[in-house]
């Protein structure tokens, strides 16, 4: 019998077994477990739900189920850099229609759509908690509180020039950021390294790692 | 005043007492206050969805609007169901539903009988004020075989969900999506392939899920609906055929909360395709030069009595009737035993056990008994598979609280829900038995039996498996506290034709035969035609080569035989042996009476007259004695069949067909267990049953779909029959140096490829019952397996 | 003014209020340390109760009175309700990001008070830097033996862990969270069963928000009665604001309530940018319906705020000045709430989609008189009679909310709906 994840990489492997042991029900893993998956093949695949389900012995179709309920689960493929533009009213009343057409301008794509080098998808987001910079963004669900229109310009093209393998909130906020919602603290040393969550193993790597 | 089983409720002014316990929305229907609804629905978990059936209900803060399928009667409410404030949240909640929902109903399978259609007649909003596009999505899409969706009549409902996942406990279809773009679908290339899909469909409350049979097949308002039980197995859930223009077009569930709840399985549902197949036998054949050709009913009589004119009644011998009513079952015992006068006579082929333990068996539980036991032992073929709806009576009863222990040489569909599941090697079940009733192992198992009512569903696992490992459990059964049992033989009506008299050892009424004075059983008669010893064989709507556990023998012994009598619908591999064949009437086309596996019998009704020529088993076998000069002993019709075994057979006094319709209700009357003169000998004890320790020992597994012949002739459902592997476990296929996919040949003769298996024990070699590929497997304990070695 | 009990230490400690050795510098763990050595968790429920703190979540019920509920029988369970998610909101982040060990030091007193021996910390998908700054707090307490097995030989063992969303602002809802935490469909459950009873797995269960925990230090050291006596009688205690929108100083701020409006967002908040008008605000998040310069000088208190048909809330003011499109910014919220309806009940399904498309014709110029009315009827059929607190045809909430930027509009700004509307439109044309 083999598993149903050996074609991920072993630090996925690890990680979804890390899961699955960390809840009194494997089920409750599966979401997750979606993460992981997403990083593995891009996105969230059939192939994926499918090695998702017989993981946690459900069925597909109950994975898909959840899967599509949540808006963070991509199930086309994005972007090496997603940018998420909040329109939620505080960002709405600041101006972040306004960032959301700079930034689809400079990417050159729909809201929804993936630049032709598919290094940038741009989306339209509901509130991300950060109305008090508002309007916000996220990269790769990395927070830049305080952006405007130019600076939304700015950061679509430095993302695809510097192309950076990490992405780094403070960084991000120094370069393209303003108004904060409130003191950041120390630096983060961790950034995301996919269009997932950079939380634990899955999407995340500390800088210079 | 209220004792403490009702409540006092008052529903727009007026005063009422209710059963405590139930849900606002069913009180109200009782006392005749219908709420609208659509989520609703007796037998499922109430979800609060639809937000149709919201009715105002006085509380601390004034009156609330809530919904009365979520809400429980207690003493003292105050409902109120057509206040301004309810007709406004109704008319909102239609409007809300109308507004995507597209106006196809001219051409939609529910006009006509849909719910939302007759709301919106009720208490929708007038006129349109939706100006804005529609919700739109690709219809209809197939979602299996059988049935289809249509997601822009979807009304979300939550119904055909909670079927596939609370009741059958196959979640493959489910809600998609969110907000306004929620859609009920299933996962891409993995269709909705469950036994009982079908039920979907009857409980769609619109036109979104509808079967690949019926569609643009008829309208409701031309539809006659008979009431009947589904005969497909022993089950026999209540059923009522809805039929257009002579021809079925439909199988529907009727409520019978003492048995199928309203449920039937996609064999009852969609089987009713062999009733109008093309190759139905119309009209009697006789061989002729080995070929068949077309006779007249007189002639093929004719040849029948002449040969068996003077000749010792030993020597001829009946196979089947499992599939006739209790009234054509009667009449081919009788004909046997006083116009031709032998016992040669078996509705079982060598696939069940002892007829007198299967027919009294004591103390005899109910499909009631099985839904409020304390703990259940299954131990007898899958359920799932098998009796598909007693199936779904066991995972409402472990909902109700009660432990299962499943045994099984195989995985069964179960086990996912058993407290404890006992694996055995095909062969071994009588040493695992016993050491579970010493409580030297299986503690598991034991620790979950203690709690009664326990209630013992018994039979074989297979084929393959030794009958006498049945009694066996029944012996074991028997011990367990509160002990009710349930013997689990599968074919149609073959309780009712034990109770008929139609085995070796048995007379009408469930009275035993004394050993010494017992006919030949099937496999008795098929060995003693294959070696001569019996020239006239009758195979009633049996098929010997195909079901029983030796097709080689039945195979011989057709040929063999003097004189092969089939009566049948179709011609089969085993009909194909005869010297004359009677076209038999189907059901669906024989009224009559039909007995399950509690007792329980129902009646059966005929939708529309046999095909062709066909005539009712109860017919021929009256013509047939006619001819030979013995038409007084046999009932003329059904009814005077029906008065005959009420005085024959005392188990069966009062239950005829007319009483059965006035006084149960339509769910029909158990025989009592214990009436009628009990056999002498049918409690078993402890079966010497050997444990066989061959290298390699068989589960001849069945299967929901197999290659029998209505499945065959179902085109709906003929396309579900699995793929066939042989299994093996790890272990074996690692000493017999075979892959997943490998070739093997089984008994020297069967190339099947291997399907690696770690549900199976060593040993064990599952091979799927009665599919194409599989014919002509013995279905014995042993079984050799040898690995294909291609060219090296 | 009281000193602020949540934002205390990340006030003094600007730069690395979220590291254990500053929360151990400033007293951290302190309370947990003498509460596990000298109370018994009843006790410590008991000073809950008498702090008559109210959930800070939005839905401002009793957290001790909510934790009375909870059934005995093992195994049961804490959530942690950090899905922050309602426009306006985020304050919750703030805590989680800035001092995460005064939540788990909070987890720990409830869980000890509770019974619970296993918790979870929900927080949303989209706050992946406050998961891990939540995450290293935990592992630091596992280290220093805050967590785990026998915490400080009390004999009181927890174990935590963080559980990421996927983005659904309706997990915020309590049983629509454990059904995301349980791997499910973030649908709300209907009610009864209330968590407390059958929550988590079917078993008792104490949901809270992330705010309301973090109080929790605070009132076992400092005494139940002593939290209750800050503020108002009914609104009790100090309490996280999240001020956003056009105002010259956005940004959460732990007040004690009993303040008017005016003081809330003149001084507090700065003002309105560039000396503008205010036109109106949104006094308690997304779902609250908007308040107008004439309730200035209302105290700002739960129940002050429940008189002038409006609420609290999450306590999110989101203020907008005379410049603002009063009918875009409704859009944007009813958007909002179309956007995030689970879509398992019938009126919020099909009810906020349609009220979005009526808005967004009405913003293209198509907009018909009869729209007025239309809009306000389907928001009737969504929460009967437009009543405050709302009546609902729903399964919770949400469905409710879409409808108070459409009543706000139309009580308050129904010229400036009017001016969309083509005049060849107008009724009589």
């Amino acid at each position: 019998m083999s598993s149903p994840i050996a074609t991920w990489s072993a630090e996925g492997q690890e990680r979804a077994q890390q899961l699955l042991a960390l809840y009194p029900d494997k089920r409750s893993a599966v979401m997750p477990l979606l993460y992981v998956a997403s990083l593995e093949h891009g996105h969230v695949t059939n192939e994926g739900m499918q090695q998702v389900a017989e993981l946690i012995g459900v069925t597909a179709t109950q994975v898909r189920s959840v899967a599509t309920f949540y808006t963070m689960y991509k199930h086309e493929p994005v972007g090496r850099y997603l940018v998420s533009v909040c329109t939620s009213i505080s960002c709405h009343l600041l101006g972040g229609d306004e960032v959301l057409d700079a930034a689809c301008g400079a990417a050159g794509v729909e809201v929804g759509g993936t630049s032709e080098d598919d290094l940038v998808t741009v989306e339209r987001v509901e509130c991300i908690g950060a109305c008090g910079g508002a309007p916000a963004v996220q990269v790769n669900y990395e927070l830049i509180e305080g952006v405007t229109d130019i600076k939304a310009i700015d950061l679509i093209d430095w993302l695809r020039n510097t192309t950076p393998e990490v992405v780094l909130a403070d960084e991000l906020q120094q370069l393209f950021g303003g108004q904060k919602s409130f003191d950041w603290g120390v630096p983060e040393p961790d950034g995301a390294i996919a269009p997932v969550p950079a939380f634990g193993p899955y999407g995340s790597a500390e800088e210079g790692r | 005043m209220s004792d403490t089983t009702t409540v006092s409720i008052t529903i727009n002014g007026v005063d009422h007492e209710v059963e405590a316990g139930q849900r606002l929305i069913t009180a109200a229907e009782k006392v005749g206050e219908y709420i609208p609804r659509f989520c609703h629905h007796d037998k499922l978990e109430p979800v609060g969805k639809c937000r149709m059936c919201l009715v105002e209900v006085e509380g601390p803060r004034g009156k609330q609007l809530v919904p009365s399928c979520t809400m429980i009667v207690n003493d003292g409410m105050v409902v109120d169901t057509e206040s301004e404030v309810v007709e406004k949240a109704q008319e909102g909640v239609l409007e809300f539903l109308l507004i995507n929902h597209p106006l196809d109903c001219p051409i939609c399978d529910k006009g006509g009988e849909c719910p939302l259609q007759d709301q919106t007649m009720a208490y929708g909003p007038g006129e349109s004020r939706f100006i804005e596009p529609k919700r739109t999505y690709e219809k209809p899409i197939p979602i299996s075989d059988v049935v289809l969706l249509d997601r822009e009549r979807c009304v979300l409902c939550d119904r055909c969900v909670r079927v596939a996942d609370d009741i059958a406990g196959d979640p493959l279809i489910t809600f998609n999506d969110r907000g306004n773009h929620v859609q009920i679908l299933t996962f891409p290339n993995e269709p909705f392939s469950s036994y009982f899909s079908g039920n979907t469909v009857q409980v769609c409350p619109v036109g979104a899920l509808t079967s690949v049979d019926y569609r643009f097949r008829a309208r409701p308002w031309d539809l006659e609906v008979t009431p009947t039980v589904a005969a497909h197995d022993t089950v026999q859930s209540t059923a009522e055929i809805h039929t257009s223009r002579g021809k079925i077009v439909r199988v529907y569930a009727a409520e019978n909360d003492h048995l199928n709840d309203g449920w039937l399985s996609d064999r009852d549902r969609f089987s009713f395709a062999a009733n109008h197949a093309p190759d139905r036998i119309v009209s009697p054949k006789r061989r002729v030069d080995g070929s068949f050709e077309d006779v007249s009913w007189p002639e093929a009589l004719n040849t029948i009595a002449e040969r068996l004119g003077g000749i010792a009644p030993e020597r001829v011998g009946a196979i089947g009737g499992a599939h006739n009513t209790n009234e054509e079952a009667y009449a081919l015992g009788k004909f046997l035993r006083e116009v031709v006068g032998t016992n040669n006579i078996d509705a079982q082929l060598g696939d069940g056990f002892n007829a007198q333990l299967a027919a009294a068996v004591t103390p005899r539980a109910t499909v009631d008994d099985v839904e409020s036991a304390g703990a259940i032992l299954v131990w007898g073929p899958d359920l799932k598979e098998t009796l598909p709806v007693l199936y779904l009576k066991v995972r409402k009863a472990v909902k109700n609280g009660a432990t299962l222990v499943v045994a099984s040489p195989w995985r069964t569909g179960l086990d996912s829900i058993a407290t404890s599941v006992v694996r055995y090697r095909a062969g071994s079940g009588q040493e695992v038995l016993r050491k579970l009733a010493q409580g030297s192992a299986h503690e598991d198992a034991a620790a979950a039996l203690t709690t009664g009512p326990v209630v013992t569903l018994f039979g074989r696992a297979s084929l393959s498996e030794d009958p006498r490992l049945a009694e066996s459990v029944a012996a074991y059964g028997r011990t367990l506290p509160d002990a009710r049992l349930m013997p689990l033989l599968t074919r149609s009506n073959v309780f009712g034709a034990l109770d008929m008299g139609l085995a070796p050892d048995l007379l009408p009424g469930r009275v035993g035969i004394e050993a010494g004075s017992a006919g030949l059983d099937a496999m008795g008669m098929l060995g003693a035609a294959a070696e001569g010893a019996l020239d006239v064989l009758f195979l009633v709507g049996s098929d010997p080569v195909r079901d029983c556990p030796d097709p080689a023998l039945a195979a011989k012994a057709l040929d063999q035989a003097d004189f092969v009598v089939a009566i049948d619908a179709f011609v089969t591999d085993s009909s194909a042996h005869a010297d004359v064949i009677l076209p038999a009437a189907l059901w669906g086309e024989v009224d009559g009476t039909m007995t399950n596996l509690e007792g329980r019998v129902q009646t059966v009704s005929a939708a529309f007259p046999p095909r062709g020529q066909a005539q009712s088993l109860l017919e021929i076998v009256r013509d047939l004695a006619a001819i030979m000069g013995s038409g007084d002993i046999l009932p003329k019709d059904t009814d005077t069949a029906s008065s005959s075994l009420a005085n024959e057979a005392p188990a069966y006094a009062g239950v005829s067909r007319e009483s059965i319709f006035f006084e149960s209700d339509g769910t029909g009357v158990v025989v009592p267990t214990g009436a009628g003169t009990q056999p002498l000998g049918y409690i078993p004890t402890d079966a010497a049953v050997p444990v066989v320790t061959d290298r390699f020992t068989l589960h001849f597994a069945p299967s929901l779909y197999d290659d029998g012949v209505i499945t065959r002739h179902a085109e709906s459902i003929a396309g579900l029959v699995p793929d066939v592997t042989v299994r093996i476990s790890p272990r074996d296929a690692s000493v017999l140096a075979v892959s997943d996919g490998a070739s093997v040949v089984i008994d020297d003769f069967l190339t099947l490829p291997v399907t690696i298996d770690a549900d199976v024990a060593q040993g064990s070699v599952v091979v799927p019952f009665n599919q194409v590929a599989t014919k002509g497997l013995i279905a014995a304990s042993a079984v050799s397996v040898e690995p294909v070695r291609g060219d090296v | 003014m009281t000193d602020p009990i949540l934002t205390a230490r990340m006030e003094a400690n600007r730069t690395d209020s979220n590291t254990i050795d500053r929360y151990l510098e400033t007293g951290g763990y302190e309370v947990l340390k003498n509460a596990l050595a000298s109370m018994t968790p009843e006790q410590i429920a008991e000073e809950v109760k008498a702090s008559n703190m109210r959930g800070r979540g939005g839905a401002g019920f009793p957290m001790g009175v909510k934790w009375g509920f909870l059934a005995d029988s093992d195994p049961k369970y804490l959530v942690i309700n950090g899905d922050e998610s309602e426009p306006g909101t985020f304050k919750d982040r703030q805590l989680l990001e800035r001092d995460p060990h005064q939540l788990i030091e909070g987890i720990v007193l409830a869980s000890y008070a509770l019974g619970v021996n296993r918790a979870f910390i929900y927080i949303r998908g989209e706050y992946p830097k406050p998961a891990r700054r939540v995450q290293r707090a935990i592992d630091e307490a596992y280290e220093k033996g805050f967590l785990g097995d026998d915490i400080l030989r009390s004999g009181f063992s927890l174990e935590v862990s963080v559980h990421l969303g996927g983005g659904a602002y309706i997990c915020g809802e309590e049983t629509a969270l454990l059904n995301s935490l349980e791997g499910r469909r973030g649908e709300p459950r209907l009610k009864p069963p209330f968590p407390a009873v059958e929550g988590l797995y079917a078993r008792p269960t104490i949901v809270n928000n992330v705010e309301s925990i973090s109080n929790v230090p605070w009132i076992v050291a400092n005494g139940g009665t002593s939290y209750a006596a800050i503020g108002p009688e009914r609104s009790a205690g100090t309490r996280m604001f999240s001020l956003s929108g056009h105002v010259n100083k956005p940004g959460n701020y732990e007040i004690v309530m009993g303040m008017t409006w005016r003081d809330l967002i003149y001084d507090v908040a700065g003002g309105i940018r560039d000396d503008r008008a205010l036109k109106t605000w949104i006094p308690g998040g997304a779902s609250a319906p908007w308040l107008v310069p004439e309730h200035l000088d209302a105290p700002l208190t739960i129940d002050d705020a429940t008189t002038l048909g409006t609420m609290l809330g999450s306590g999110a003011v989101v203020v907008m000045d005379e410049t603002t499109d009063v009918v875009k910014a409704a859009h944007s919220i009813v958007r909002f709430f179309a956007h995030e309806s689970c879509g398992q009940c019938t009126p919020c399904r099909e009810g906020t989609k349609w009220l979005q498309d009526i808005l967004e014709r009405i913003l293209r110029g198509e907009g018909r008189e009869k729209d007025i009315d239309l809009l306000l009827d389907v928001s009737d059929n969504i929460s009967p009679g437009l009543t405050w607190p709302p009546a609902m045809t729903t399964i919770c909430p949400l469905g409710p909310s879409a409808t108070a930027p459409i009543l706000s509009i139309t009580r308050y700004f129904l010229d400036e709906v009017k001016a969309y509307i083509p005049v060849s439109e107008v009724a009589g044309v």
